[in-house]
């Protein structure tokens, strides 16, 4: 790329040869015809991402009945004779290439050294649908695709003010991708911005297929299991993210976008809370609390109750217990650590096989494995139960799974080792990691410590819309007022004509 | 609230570390010890320490709001580097202070958290989390303490409304029935669990006053009273002329409630949460130790400080739980001037700071004039 021309040569040949010299990918295509007193003029493109029949009717076919010689301006005469709406000039022969390779098509006439960029790009992309991971019973079901233009049309249709701004960087030596930061003019925390900018634009890195890739330069804690930033794959929840102070990050054929800063908390709310009555989201947000607390300490209180504190377990519980692992080949611990095992397997295979296997996998996982594992006398059926709902409680907290897993065979690790101590102490010390850590100056418990009760107000219990009347304190947006308090009372006075 | 601010310790976690936190120093080996010495009494004793402990706390609230700065930036500029040398004496005092509650946690593990016997290193896994704590800063027990409001309240809670279908009050009655003498040795004996300020010193010596702190830290400080005392009563309630023998109170108190007795020990779940806690309590001596005497040396390594002084404290642990009581009762006869002279030392504040910051008026109103 260094030994690039500054300018193009006068000589349409020499030209087109020099594009053909640097693109010689066999995708790079070229289209030659003539204009109406016989001047040559070529067309490159990357095939299968522009739109030829544009190109064809609109570029192509009028220059063909175009006279150039006679013409003042022929670059202007080009500009005006070629109908297609998004055309721009380019001089240099480096800006040619990176058009030409994000799915524009450079136009090349005989006897100019300027080229013409026609904006054709017409990339494949799936249809908007809803998100696999982020199902929503009530609530808008768009979700984010792998285009970012998409992406940041999907945004701007829900805020619909200058304030949103996108900014847009190219990060991946080869893979140049396109990566736009999202804010709210006035409402986002500028100096987090203006980090994040700053971070983005440090990545060195050759290629950036994913979102994740971002997500893992920006963390300060690479080598925690505890993410740094938070994701989603729907618009309307990145919007309200956006709308509470925090910064955006699409990433160019990533549908998971990147919201920072990132709080725990974060992971328990659901689009939906915010469609149904407060109460009821209060009510599913502590039982996602708890169902994570289950699925992380069930298998390991289980496993220590039986090798160390049995009056852990009521007595006619313990009894049946006893009675059914009274001839396992396997101690408690090694039992529940090959059930969890089976699990994870499991579910790694599922979600990688095709759908009908994966159908019969589970048939052959389910009652095969489960089933004649335990008539076998291999394993027990508390084990298998107590994994089975483990795994199920885990999955009501869909972005925690992935950390919850790794948690659940810390806990089983040590309870296997040093028993319910062993659990107690583990817990102190992820509290005490927990509140140490930081990303982009906030606190990951916030607003639990540092306490901000200000903020608890959509934590686990979750207000009526009018009493969300400022963002939350812990982004530190310069525009605190959410619901001026005059909406509020016109709310409340509705509500009350209405009786 | 803002991002900076979020850094640094503010009143109300001191009050949260004063309500939910300092109260599980009392609620293992104390009420035991107060029961054997006071009997029906065991309110008295533990009352005169929280009147005492409120009054230094008060005196000590004072001298914090004497001025903008923090109390330990005052005592750098009054006392330049002779200031490593009160920085050193408390690392001492925090790592011998530590040692008492080290040996009833061990204790307590074991009696509490297994039915079997346990490994003689089992113990030893809770040094690696304390020298973890240990390389934290100040702004770790500020957030711990924040959680704590969720962390003790519930379960506390919980296990005091459990046990009082058990409880008979009538157990405590009369008051003063003991001689004045057998509260007073509860008194002396039970100082190193009661002693609260030096807890409280690391935290309100960082504290940057504002308007109300103290009214906060006070009244958090007199609540967790309030649950202590409230705890008492109920143990004793509960298990009256037995209650010398009952190590451990707040994992027997509620035992014995009916809904639950039938089917097992869930008031485990409970005592687990508290110990959540209580782990990190037991700890924080020696992380004052291990931040005081970084303070001291300023060029010390902070992780090389913290292995040194928890190895130290476990090998202590692992030699002398055999003289478990010969230590205690040292601790309770012989070391009592020693924590009543650390509880005295934060009123010299009191004057040192009076005099600075009267100095300081008299400057400013001299420039005035």
């Amino acid at each position: 790329m260094n030994k690039l021309p500054q300018a193009l040569s006068k000589r349409l040949s020499e030209n087109a040869q020099l594009l053909k010299k640097l693109l010689p990918s066999e995708d790079i295509l070229s289209y030659a015809f003539q204009t109406e007193d016989n001047i040559d003029c070529i067309l490159f493109y990357a095939d299968g991402m522009v739109n030829k029949e544009l190109l064809g009717t609109l570029v192509a076919r009028p220059l063909s009945a175009t006279e150039l010689k006679n013409a003042q301006t022929k670059e202007r005469e080009v500009l005006v004779n070629t109908r297609f709406p998004e055309l721009k000039t380019v001089e240099n022969p480096q800006d040619m290439l990176k058009e030409i390779l994000d799915g524009n098509a450079l136009l090349l006439v005989d006897g100019f050294t300027t080229g013409f960029i026609v904006g054709a790009k017409l990339l494949p992309v799936r249809a908007i649908m809803e998100p696999p991971t982020d199902i929503a019973v009530k609530g808008p079901r768009e979700g984010f695709i792998e285009d970012i233009k998409t992406n940041m049309t999907l945004i701007r249709k829900r805020l619909k003010t200058p304030d949103l701004r996108f900014e847009t960087l190219r990060v991946g030596k080869r893979s140049d991708t396109a990566v736009a930061i999202c804010y709210l003019e006035g409402t986002s925390n500028k100096k987090l911005k203006d980090e994040l900018v700053a971070k983005i634009k440090k990545i060195s890195v050759d290629v950036i297929p994913d979102s994740s890739y971002i997500s893992a330069f920006l963390s300060p804690h690479p080598h925690s299991f505890f993410r740094s930033v938070g994701t989603t794959e729907k618009p309307d929840i990145f919007t309200a993210k956006i709308a509470e102070g925090r910064v955006g990050i699409l990433v160019d054929g990533s549908p998971i976008a990147i919201t920072a800063p990132y709080t725990l908390t974060e992971d328990f709310q659901s689009s939906e809370d915010y469609f149904i009555s407060p109460f009821m989201a209060t009510i599913f947000r502590a039982l996602r609390f708890i169902s994570l607390f289950v699925a992380i300490m069930l298998p390991a209180f289980y496993v220590s109750a039986q090798l160390f504190k049995a009056q852990l377990v009521p007595l006619g519980l313990a009894l049946t217990i006893a009675s059914s692992v009274r001839e396992l080949p396997l101690s408690p611990a090694l039992e529940m650590f090959v059930v969890l095992f089976l699990l994870e397997t499991l579910k790694e295979a599922s979600i990688r096989m095709p759908k009908y296997v994966g159908m019969s996998l589970s048939v052959v996982g389910a009652l095969v494995l489960g089933e004649t594992a335990v008539s076998a006398g291999f394993l027990s059926t508390p084990a298998i139960i107590i994994v089975a709902f483990s795994g199920i409680c885990l999955y009501t907290v869909p972005n925690f799974v992935e950390t919850g897993s790794i948690l659940r065979w810390l806990f089983l690790l040590v309870a296997g080792g040093l028993g319910p101590f062993g659990i107690v102490l583990l817990s102190t010390l992820l509290l005490v990691y927990l509140v140490t850590l930081e990303a982009f100056d906030t606190p990951i418990l916030a607003p639990f410590a540092p306490l901000t009760p200000h903020d608890l107000r959509d934590a686990v219990v979750k207000y009526d819309m009018q009493s969300l009347t400022t963002r939350p304190k812990i982004f530190a947006s310069p525009n605190k007022t959410r619901l001026k308090r005059s909406a509020k009372k016109d709310i409340q006075n509705k509500g009350e004509n209405a009786k | 609230m803002t991002i900076t601010q979020s850094k640094e310790l503010n009143g109300r976690q001191i009050a949260f570390f004063s309500a939910f936190i300092l109260p599980l120093f009392k609620l293992a080996e104390v009420p035991s010890l107060l029961a054997k010495f006071a009997k029906g009494d065991l309110l008295l004793p533990a009352l005169l320490h929280f009147v005492l402990q409120t009054a230094i706390l008060c005196a000590l609230l004072y001298c914090a709001s004497q001025s903008q700065e923090r109390i330990i930036d005052r005592l750098k500029k009054r006392f330049g580097k002779w200031t490593s040398v009160f920085y050193l004496v408390y690392a001492v005092y925090f790592l011998v202070y530590a040692l008492l509650p080290l040996l009833d946690l061990e204790k307590f593990v074991y009696a509490v958290f297994y039915d079997t016997a346990p490994t003689l290193f089992s113990f030893a896994f809770f040094f690696f989390f304390s020298a973890f704590l240990c390389v934290k800063g100040m702004k770790t027990v500020g957030r711990v303490a924040d959680l704590s409001l969720f962390l003790f309240v519930v379960p506390f809670l919980a296990l005091l409304f459990a046990s009082l279908a058990e409880a008979d009050f009538t157990n405590l009655s009369p008051l003063f029935e003991q001689p004045f003498s057998s509260s007073f040795s509860g008194f002396f004996y039970t100082l190193p669990h009661f002693s609260d300020v030096t807890l409280l010193l690391p935290l309100v010596l960082n504290l940057r006053f504002e308007k109300k702190d103290g009214v906060k830290i006070t009244a958090g400080y007199l609540l967790g009273a309030l649950f202590t005392l409230a705890f008492l009563a109920v143990f004793y309630g509960v298990y009256s002329t037995v209650a010398s023998r009952q190590h451990y109170a707040f994992s027997k108190i509620a035992q014995y409630f009916p809904p639950l007795a039938v089917i097992g020990r869930v008031d485990l779940i409970l005592v687990y949460l508290l110990c959540v806690l209580l782990f990190f309590a037991t700890a924080l001596p020696l992380f004052y130790s291990v931040e005081f005497t970084a303070t001291a040396l300023t060029k010390g390594n902070k992780l090389i400080l913290s292995a040194t002084v928890n190895f130290g404290a476990f090998l202590f642990v692992l030699f002398c739980n055999k003289y478990y009581d010969r230590i205690y009762s040292f601790f309770g006869n012989a070391l009592p001037p020693l924590f009543i002279a650390f509880n005295l030392f934060p009123l010299l504040f009191l004057l040192l700071n009076l005099k600075k910051d009267k100095s300081n008026k008299e400057k400013l109103y001299a420039q005035i004039s």
